[in-house]
C-alpha cells in the first residue's frame, strides 16, 4: 500500500536540458523549502524579491559583454535582481545602430591596442578602461526603472563621500553644479528581462579618451545613431578618496539595501535578506553558451558589418608632381564608396583629367572592381595595391597615391590636404 | 504547508520504513523527544553578507575537486549550556575557527559531522536531497557522543538559507554540485571524558564540478585484508562520526601501496563484508533460486545507514523487478558465488558518487575479478541514472526539494 502511494508521487515530466537552451521553467509543482520570514508560509511572494551582487572575474570587453547577454538570456529574474559590476581594459564601446568608422578613431585604437566592441543596447560610444565602472541592473521586464538605479548611484555617493550628484534630463549622471558628465547609460528591455546599464567614469585616462573618441569630419554620411559628445570628468578629481574598488563595494551595498521595486532606502537589517556578492568567473564551463556568445560578439560581422548603410566621400588634391601639365593646378580626386553591411557596395572614382592624361593614371576600374564586394578595411586596399601593381601602366606613383587616397577615405585617417 | 511537529514526523517516517526493514535491529533512540524542547530556530538566523574584498576568487571547473574549495559564507551555531542551550544561528564569512586548547573536540574525538549535496537542476533551481534523514541520522550520532541535539527542520531551512546566500559556486551546467557538511565539535574548555557542555555546529559547502562528481566511472580495485576491521559490535561504526574514519587512513594508504585503489571492509571469522573506502556496498546475484537478488549487510550497528543505500533499497522495492534482502555477506558466499558465475555485480553506494562499481577485490593473496561493467544493462548504472534523474530534476520526486529562498 505504501509502495503504491510512492508511485502515486512519482510523476514524470521532462525538461528540455540540452546545453545551450535557455532553462525552461517546469510546469510541474514540486515541493518546495520556503523561508520567506513568515512562519511556515508556503509561496515566496512578490514582495520579497532578493537582491544580487555579481562582480565578473574579467578585464575583456567581449567575455563581459557575453556574461551580461548570457544573463539576459537565460537568467530568471523574477524574485531575484542582480547587479552586474565589471571593469574592462581598454576598449570603446559602440551603440548597437552607430556606426564605429564614425563614431571612432581607429587608427589610434590599434596604435594602442585598444579593441573596438559593438553591445547589445543602443545609444552612443563609450570608451572604457580600468579606471571605468560598468553596471548592469537586471529586472524582470516590469521592474525595469532607470531613474530608480540612478537614484541609488546618487545616494551611494553622498553616503561614503558626501558627493552630490545630479541627473540630467538625458538621463546621465552629472556633478552638481558643474554639468561635467561622469556616466553613460544604456538600456534593453525584452521579454521577459531587461537591464540599464551605465558606467561611472573614476579615474579614466581621459587623454586616451580624447584621442579614442576624437571625431573629425569624414565625409560619411549616415542615418546611424550619432553620438553627442559631452564633457567628463573623472570622479577621484572631485574626490581623490574615491577608487573602482570602494565604489564598486559602495554601490552595491546601497543596491542591496534599496527596495527593489521602489528607490527607497530600506535600511541596513534589509540586507540581512539579500543573497550578497558573488564573483563571477564568466567561461563557458560555468556558463555554458558563453563562448558561441563571445565568438559572436568579437566577429567582423557583428562589430562592423551591422553598421547601418552608408556612403563616403572624399576629396582630394592631386600633388602638382603627379599632374602632367604645368597649366593643371587645383585638380582634385574624389571618391565615393557606398557601404551597405559593412561590405563595399559601389565605388565612383572621378579622376581629373590632368590625372587621366597620357601615360596617366588608367586603373579606374580595377579601383571599382577591387574593392566592389570586399570588407570596409584595410583588407580592400591590399587588394586594391596588388590589383594597380598587376597593371601595365608604369605610372607608379600615381597608382600609389590613388591607393593612398582610398586608405584615406577607408579608414578616416585625418587628411591635411583634404577640406 | 502544513508542519508537523518532530515526534509525530518521525513516528509517521518508522512506520513508512518500516514496512521495507526487514531486519532493523537499531532500538529507535528514545530520548530525542526530550532534547528536542531546546533546539535553534531559523527565525532567529542572523546574516552577515561578505563583503567584496572577502571573497574569493572562483576557479575553473576543471579545478572543482571535491573537497578543495570552498564557498564565501558558513553557518555557525553554538551551544552553551550555561547558557540555556542553544544560542542563535548566524551565517557569516567564511572564516577560520579558533579553539581553546583543552577543547574537547582535538582531545576525544567528540565530533560528528554530516554529508549532503545540492544539485543545480536542469531548470536552474538548486534542490537537496532527502535532507530529513541526514538530520535524524545527525541527531542520533549527537547524542552517542555527548553531543547536544537539535530539531532537524530547522537546521535544513538554514541550510537552505546558507546555499541560496552561496549558490552562484554552482556552475550552470549540468551535473554539478555542492557538497553539504554539517560539522559538530565539542567545545568545552576542560580535559575529562564527559558530556559536552559547550558545542558548536557549523556548515561548509564545497563545490563539486561535473567532472568530479562521477568519481565510479571507472570500476574500482579493492584491498579485502580481515586483520584491519573498521567497526564491530557494540561499537560506534553506525554513527558518522570522525573518531571513525581517521583509523581507516593508514589502511587506504596500504590498499593505494599495493597499487589498489580502496578497502573493503571485513568483520569476524566470516569474513563478513560491511562496507567499501566511506561507502556502502551492495551485491547483485542469481541465488539458490534461479532468480536475481540485490543483497546489501543490515543495519545491525556495524554498517554506517547511508541515504544512498536506504534509496536504492526503497527503489528496488518499488521495482519489485528482483528479490531485495538485506543480509550479513561472507566472503566465502562472495567467493562461491563467482566461482559459479552466479555473482553479477558488485557496487559501492554514496553521496559522493552516487554508485561506484566495482572491478576486483585483492583477497588471501589471490585476485578476485568481478564482472560488474560487464553486464549489458547493469543495474548499478538504472540506479545512478534514477537517482541523478530525481536530483537534477530530470523528474519530479518529493525526494528532490527545491530551495527556494
Amino acid at each position: 500500500m505504501a509502495q503504491n502511494l510512492v508511485t502515486k508521487l512519482y510523476r514524470i515530466s521532462v525538461i528540455g536540458a540540452a546545453r545551450n537552451k535557455p532553462y525552461v521553467v517546469p510546469s510541474v509543482k514540486a515541493v518546495t523549502y520556503s523561508t520567506s520570514t513568515q512562519q511556515d508560509s508556503g509561496a515566496v511572494k512578490n514582495s520579497d524579491a532578493v537582491k544580487s551582487v555579481f562582480i565578473s572575474q574579467s578585464n575583456d570587453i567581449f567575455t563581459n559583454l557575453a556574461l551580461e547577454d548570457w544573463l539576459y538570456k537565460n537568467f530568471n529574474f523574477i524574485n531575484h535582481h542582480i547587479l552586474l559590476l565589471w571593469r574592462n581594459s581598454p576598449a570603446v564601446v559602440i551603440g548597437r545602430h552607430q556606426n564605429p568608422w564614425l563614431e571612432v578613431n581607429t587608427s589610434v585604437l590599434s596604435e594602442h591596442g585598444i579593441e573596438i566592441a559593438r553591445r547589445n543596447s543602443g545609444g552612443g560610444t563609450v570608451y572604457h578602461d580600468n579606471g571605468n565602472l560598468n553596471l548592469t541592473f537586471f529586472t524582470p521586464r516590469e521592474h525595469y526603472n532607470r531613474k530608480n538605479n540612478l537614484q541609488l548611484i546618487n545616494r551611494a555617493l553622498i553616503r561614503e563621500w558626501g558627493l552630490k550628484t545630479e541627473i540630467s534630463p538625458r538621463e546621465d549622471i552629472v556633478i552638481s553644479g558643474g554639468y561635467k558628465q561622469i556616466s553613460g547609460t544604456a538600456a534593453k528591455l525584452g521579454r521577459p528581462n531587461a537591464y540599464h546599464h551605465c558606467t561611472l567614469l573614476v579615474s579614466v585616462d581621459k587623454e586616451k579618451l580624447k584621442h579614442a573618441l576624437h571625431k573629425h569630419h569624414k565625409g560619411i554620411k549616415t542615418n546611424a545613431t550619432q553620438s553627442i559628445p559631452s564633457p567628463v570628468m573623472n570622479l577621484c578629481d572631485v574626490n581623490s578618496h574615491v577608487t573602482v574598488e570602494k565604489l564598486l563595494s559602495t554601490i552595491g551595498w546601497e543596491y542591496l539595501r534599496t527596495c527593489p521595486y521602489t528607490a527607497e532606502d530600506r535600511g541596513k537589517d534589509f540586507i540581512m535578506k539579500q543573497r550578497g556578492f558573488q564573483f563571477i568567473n564568466p567561461t563557458d564551463q560555468w556558463f555554458p553558451g558563453l563562448d558561441k556568445l563571445r565568438a559572436e560578439l568579437t566577429s567582423w560581422d557583428w562589430r562592423f558589418g551591422k553598421s547601418p548603410k552608408f556612403n563616403v566621400t572624399r576629396t582630394f588634391q592631386v600633388p602638382q608632381e603627379l599632374l602632367g601639365k604645368e597649366e593643371l593646378r587645383n585638380e582634385e580626386l574624389s571618391i565615393t564608396i557606398d557601404v551597405n553591411k559593412g561590405m563595399v557596395e559601389d565605388v565612383m572614382l572621378m579622376v581629373p583629367p590632368g590625372l587621366k592624361a597620357a601615360n596617366g593614371f588608367s586603373g579606374q576600374a580595377q579601383v571599382v572592381t577591387s574593392l566592389k564586394g570586399q570588407r570596409f578595411s584595410e583588407e580592400a586596399v591590399t587588394i586594391l595595391q596588388k590589383a594597380l601593381s598587376e597593371l601595365e601602366s608604369p605610372e607608379q606613383t600615381r597608382n600609389e597615391f590613388v591607393v593612398d587616397c582610398v586608405r584615406t577615405s577607408i579608414l578616416a585617417l585625418e587628411d591635411e590636404k583634404s577640406n | 504547508m502544513v508542519s508537523l511537529t518532530r515526534l509525530p514526523r518521525v513516528l509517521l517516517r518508522r512506520k513508512f520504513l518500516c514496512r521495507h526493514v526487514a531486519t532493523h535491529k537499531v532500538k529507535p533512540a528514545l530520548s530525542i523527544s526530550n532534547e528536542v524542547q531546546n533546539t535553534f530556530k531559523f527565525a532567529d538566523l542572523s546574516v552577515q553578507l561578505a563583503s567584496p574584498d572577502q571573497l574569493q576568487p572562483k576557479p575553473e571547473v576543471a579545478d572543482l575537486q571535491f573537497g578543495k574549495y570552498f564557498t564565501d559564507h558558513m553557518l555557525k551555531i553554538l551551544y552553551h549550556e550555561s547558557l540555556g542551550g542553544w544560542q542563535r544561528p548566524e551565517i557569516i564569512p567564511f572564516e577560520n575557527i579558533v579553539l581553546h586548547p583543552a577543547a574537547k573536540v582535538l582531545h576525544y574525538a567528540t565530533e560528528l559531522f554530516e554529508g549532503m549535496k545540492a544539485y543545480r537542476g536542469v531548470d536552474g533551481k538548486i534542490r537537496i536531497f532527502r535532507p530529513e534523514m541526514n538530520m535524524e541520522r545527525m541527531n542520533q550520532t549527537a547524542l552517542r557522543a555527548g553531543l547536544p541535539t537539535f530539531d532537524g527542520a530547522n537546521l535544513i531551512k538554514c541550510l537552505c538559507r546558507l546555499i541560496s546566500i552561496d549558490q552562484e559556486w554552482v556552475p550552470h551546467s549540468e551535473s554539478s554540485s555542492l557538497y553539504i557538511r554539517p560539522t559538530l565539535i565539542g567545545i568545552d574548555p576542560t580535559l575529562g571524558v564527559a558530556a559536552c557542555a559547550s558545542a558548536m555546529l557549523y556548515t561548509i559547502l564545497c563545490p563539486v564540478g561535473a567532472y568530479f562528481s562521477g568519481a565510479g566511472e571507472s570500476a574500482v580495485s579493492l584491498l579485502a585484508d580481515p586483520q584491519f576491521t573498521r567497526a564491530w559490535p557494540g561499537g560506534c561504526g553506525d554513527k558518522k562520526m570522525g573518531s571513525n574514519y581517521a583509523p581507516t587512513i593508514h589502511v587506504q594508504r596500504e590498499a593505494l601501496g599495493q597499487g589498489l585503489q580502496q578497502v573493503l571492509w571485513l568483520y569476524g571469522e566470516d569474513h563478513l563484508i560491511t562496507e567499501v573506502g566511506t561507502m556502502n556496498i551492495f551485491m547483485f546475484c542469481i541465488n539458490e533460486s534461479g532468480e536475481k537478488e540485490l543483497v546489501t549487510p543490515p543495519l545491525d550497528g556495524l554498517i554506517l545507514p547511508g541515504i544512498t543505500r536506504a534509496s536504492i533499497l526503497q527503489l528496488s522495492r518499488e521495482w519489485n523487478e528482483f528479490r531485495v534482502s538485506e543480509r550479513s555477506i561472507p566472503m566465502a558466499e562472495l567467493v562461491s558465488l563467482l566461482s559459479e558465475n552466479r555473482l553479477l555485480e558488485l557496487f559501492g553506494a554514496g553521496t559522493a558518487c552516487v554508485v561506484s562499481p566495482i572491478a576486483s577485490i585483492s583477497y588471501k593473496g589471490e585476485k578476485l575479478l568481478i564482472p560488474t561493467v560487464e553486464q549489458k544493462y547493469p543495474i548499478y548504472a538504472k540506479f545512478r541514472r534514477t537517482l541523478t534523474d530525481i536530483q537534477y530534476g530530470h523528474v519530479s520526486h518529493p525526494w528532490a526539494v527545491t530551495v527556494d529562498v
